[in-house]
């Protein structure tokens, strides 16, 4: 029924000619599946919306690659939607070329992404299911809970079998920057392993702390099942407990780590009045 | 037992003041540590930071200038919101905040930069040493 629902969305968008193509999943003639551009309505028959699968990385390079007024609706969950709308706040995608259909995610879903928000924003098919509390689970208690030896030891095993090959960064929607300081010796010697596991992982996952959208790519990419999403939790947590912000929900708010402590103060920081060298106090 | 090795990156126009004035008179420090005068707070990398930690530096410090009282058009309150949001990932991964010191605007006298350093010194004794994160790549002399 979503299904159906989405590719009647799809068909109009490409009838009433709203944009050039419509981007999402197709089972190709040989049952597998790929991301495709639909541009024939006819196409869209082969339409799926499963598995999971990240398209704002490969939207924005359609994006790029396109005419300057060439526009993209693109079938988005609602990880891929934030991840669409942190791209437009980096200047990656123009807002006026991009159109959402979005589609809910199942309970199954949820619970298997640990997400929080199963939905995206601008809803067009399925219904919205509630999503999940991450510190509740106990695949995550366990790297989050106990004092700080047994983290460290805990995630040291983890972080040792990395084997290098990139994968989180190049699955995350986010991660776009050109040249990447992950493959600058200065910060992590190339080509080599055992990985630098602090700096190559804990760079990585700081440059995402106020972008992250959870929507687990790196985690499903990673060869060795390296729990990389819960390395960004307690960054979301303290974003939206101190400055109320969210990644990815509106493309208007810029991050709080962007702005100075009196645009968006926070709740728990005393600011102590400026004093002169003189001794007087700066009232404003 | 090994002493703590420190690393302060201190902005130049309050916390190297401090630490500045502090040689000047001579105070007695802990000799384990190593400033690096930066134009802001701001401008600090939260990737050296971790860049350091993994070369076996067991504490840093940042030291910068007052909320409100930035030379640079409020650089420092982006300061204090991004590292103390690495403060955060630190503790996610069990290295501990407490590896990260964040001082604005204390350190701009000498006997303030000395209680600081004093008391990040006795802290990071008590902490138990960074092995397993030790870069394989060795140590920074």
């Amino acid at each position: 029924m979503m299904l159906e629902k989405t590719k009647d969305i799809a068909r109009q968008i490409l009838e009433e000619k709203k944009a050039g193509g419509v981007f999402g999943l197709m089972k190709n003639e040989w049952n597998i599946i790929q991301p495709h551009l639909f541009e024939d309505p006819a196409e869209l028959a082969n339409l799926v919306l499963e598995p999971k699968w990240l398209l704002a990385k490969l939207a924005m390079r359609i994006l790029r690659s396109s005419p300057e007024n060439y526009k993209l609706a693109v079938i988005c969950r609602g990880c891929d939607e934030r991840a669409l709308i942190e791209l437009i706040k980096r200047n990656q995608i123009e807002k006026e070329n991009l159109l959402t259909v979005g589609i809910a995610c199942s309970q199954e879903q949820a619970a298997i992404c640990l997400c929080e928000r199963p939905y995206p924003e601008k809803l067009d098919a399925g219904e919205k299911v509630s999503g999940v509390d991450p510190f509740q689970d106990e695949r995550v208690q366990k790297f989050l809970t106990g004092n700080d030896k047994e983290r460290m030891e805990r995630w040291a095993d983890m972080l040792k079998r990395c084997i290098k090959c990139y994968g989180c960064r190049n699955a995350c929607p986010i991660c776009i920057c050109d040249p990447c300081k992950l493959e600058d010796d200065v910060w992590v010697q190339r080509g080599v392993v055992p990985t630098e596991t602090v700096t190559f992982h804990l760079i990585r996952a700081f440059h995402l702390s106020d972008t992250c959208v959870a929507c687990g790519a790196c985690q499903e990419a990673c060869p060795v099942n390296i729990p990389l999403l819960y390395l960004q939790l307690s960054m979301r947590k303290t974003l939206r407990e101190k400055y109320g912000y969210e990644a990815g929900i509106d493309p208007e708010t810029r991050s709080p780590v962007l702005s100075s402590v009196f645009e968006k103060p926070d709740t728990d920081r005393e600011y102590p009045a400026w004093i002169n060298s003189l001794g007087e106090k700066d009232e404003s | 037992m090994n002493q703590p090795r420190i690393l302060i990156f201190a902005c130049k126009w309050c916390g190297f003041i401090g630490a500045d004035a502090a040689g000047k008179k001579r105070t007695s420090l802990p000799s384990q540590f190593r400033i690096i005068p930066v134009e802001c707070a701001s401008l600090v990398e939260t990737d050296a930071i971790l860049r350091a930690l993994a070369g076996g530096i067991d504490g840093i410090a940042v030291l910068g200038c007052h909320i409100g009282g930035c030379r640079y058009n409020n650089a420092n309150h982006t300061a204090i919101k991004r590292l103390e949001l690495l403060q955060d990932l630190l503790d996610t991964t069990g290295i501990g905040r407490s590896r990260l010191l964040l001082s604005f605007g204390t350190a701009h006298e000498d006997y303030q930069f000395e209680e600081i350093i004093k008391n990040f010194f006795d802290e990071l004794i008590l902490l138990p040493p960074l092995d397993p994160w030790l870069s394989p790549f060795g140590v920074i002399s």
